[in-house]
């Protein structure tokens, strides 16, 4: 994750609560939010159909592995993500349901392959 | 819920596995087809210069509060004066690039060579998953669904009688289809075919628009409040550098 430069992170501190980001930094570091999102939920998926969890269980099973991911997101950002984005929304909220297919496919894909057969 | 199927395992070794293979396969392969055939032609100046004259302008426009008023204005005045400030499109010339982007036969090649590829392997994939695969029960979804999901999961089987989590070989293709886009940013970079297929529009749109677009630039910056956000910056550096001599 790339950090704004110094010189604006003190600005920020000491003028009135005003939001400067830079734009690129900004896509990058969403960028790799929702990498890590799809590959947590590739690898969410296989490990749920290893350890054989079917119906609800395995939604709750990718929620717990979202929110675990959101955690993990804002101590990555040192629990201010003020300095890394605009909003705490784009690490707790965004792309929340967006892995969700793949981790059906994978699910389902490792699910039948242990145990259906 | 009824009693469970019994799948033979040979389904899975010659059914289930390669067709989830080869989607992935084709997915990497039609990637690199798609980077092959994208044509690399020279972009046009004008159109170029036009782009820059807008990144400018909205450049402009987030930074405005940053610099002093005088500056900003001085900096507007050069893009949006009526005689030759560069955001200013006389009416005439607007209606001609229109024309010529139009008559650019190019672009519609490119868009059609775009659609082709990503239109032949789906179909052929598709074909070829309904020739050597059809009426198999090649999976089982792990949660119940209701009768609704019937048509879609166990399209190409038609017994009423089955469990609708079972998935059908050819739904089974459907599903990685969907599924399958996020390995597919992870294996091959951001930009996939879907994000092609997007930033493709988004060009197109961009160069019929060229004209409108830059109007737009003129009339947001024209109606911009300036407000100086930083007009105590000399004697907070002063403070700054007496603290640091000290």
């Amino acid at each position: 994750m790339a950090v704004r430069d110094d010189r604006r992170s003190s600005e920020k501190k000491k003028s009135d609560d005003l939001q400067i980001v830079n734009v690129e930094n900004l896509q990058n570091n969403m960028k790799s939010i929702y990498l890590s999102r799809t590959f947590l939920s590739i690898i969410g998926g296989v490990v749920a159909g290893i350890w054989g969890f079917t119906g609800l269980m395995g939604f709750v099973f990718y929620f717990a592995v979202m929110a675990v991911a959101s955690v993990g997101f804002a101590a990555k950002a040192k629990f201010s993500p003020g300095a890394y984005f605009d909003s705490w929304n784009r690490i707790v909220f965004d792309g929340f349901l967006g892995g969700l297919m793949s981790f059906v496919l994978f699910w389902t894909f490792a699910y039948d392959l242990v145990h259906i057969f | 819920m009824a009693e469970d199927l019994v799948l033979d395992t040979a389904i899975r070794d010659w059914v289930l596995i390669p067709l989830s293979v080869v989607m992935v396969l084709i997915g990497v392969l039609r990637y690199f087809v798609s980077k092959l055939m994208r044509s690399s032609q020279l972009p046009d100046a004008k159109a170029l210069k036009e782009g820059q004259v807008i990144i400018r302008a909205r450049n402009l426009k987030s930074g405005a509060n940053f610099i002093p008023s005088k500056s900003f204005r001085a900096r507007r005045v050069y893009f949006t004066n009526e005689e030759n400030g560069l955001l200013y499109v006389p009416k005439d010339q607007a209606q001609n690039a229109q024309a010529q982007m139009f008559s650019d036969p190019n672009m519609a090649m490119d868009m059609m060579k775009k659609n082709l590829s990503m239109l032949i392997p789906q179909s052929l994939t598709f074909a070829w998953v309904n020739f050597f695969f059809s009426g198999f029960v090649a999976a089982k979804i792990p949660f119940p669904l209701t009768q609704r999901f019937r048509a879609m999961l166990q399209n190409g089987i038609d017994l009423s009688t089955v469990d609708v989590s079972y998935v059908s070989s050819r739904s089974w293709y459907f599903l990685n289809l969907f599924g399958l886009r996020g390995l597919f940013s992870l294996i091959l970079g951001e930009e996939n075919a879907m994000d092609d297929t997007q930033r493709m529009m988004q060009m197109g749109g961009f160069g019929f628009d060229a004209a409108r677009s830059l109007a737009v630039e003129k009339d947001s910056l024209d109606i911009i409040q300036h407000d100086w956000a930083l007009p105590k910056m000399e004697q907070r550096a002063e403070e700054v550098l007496r603290k640091l001599l000290r």
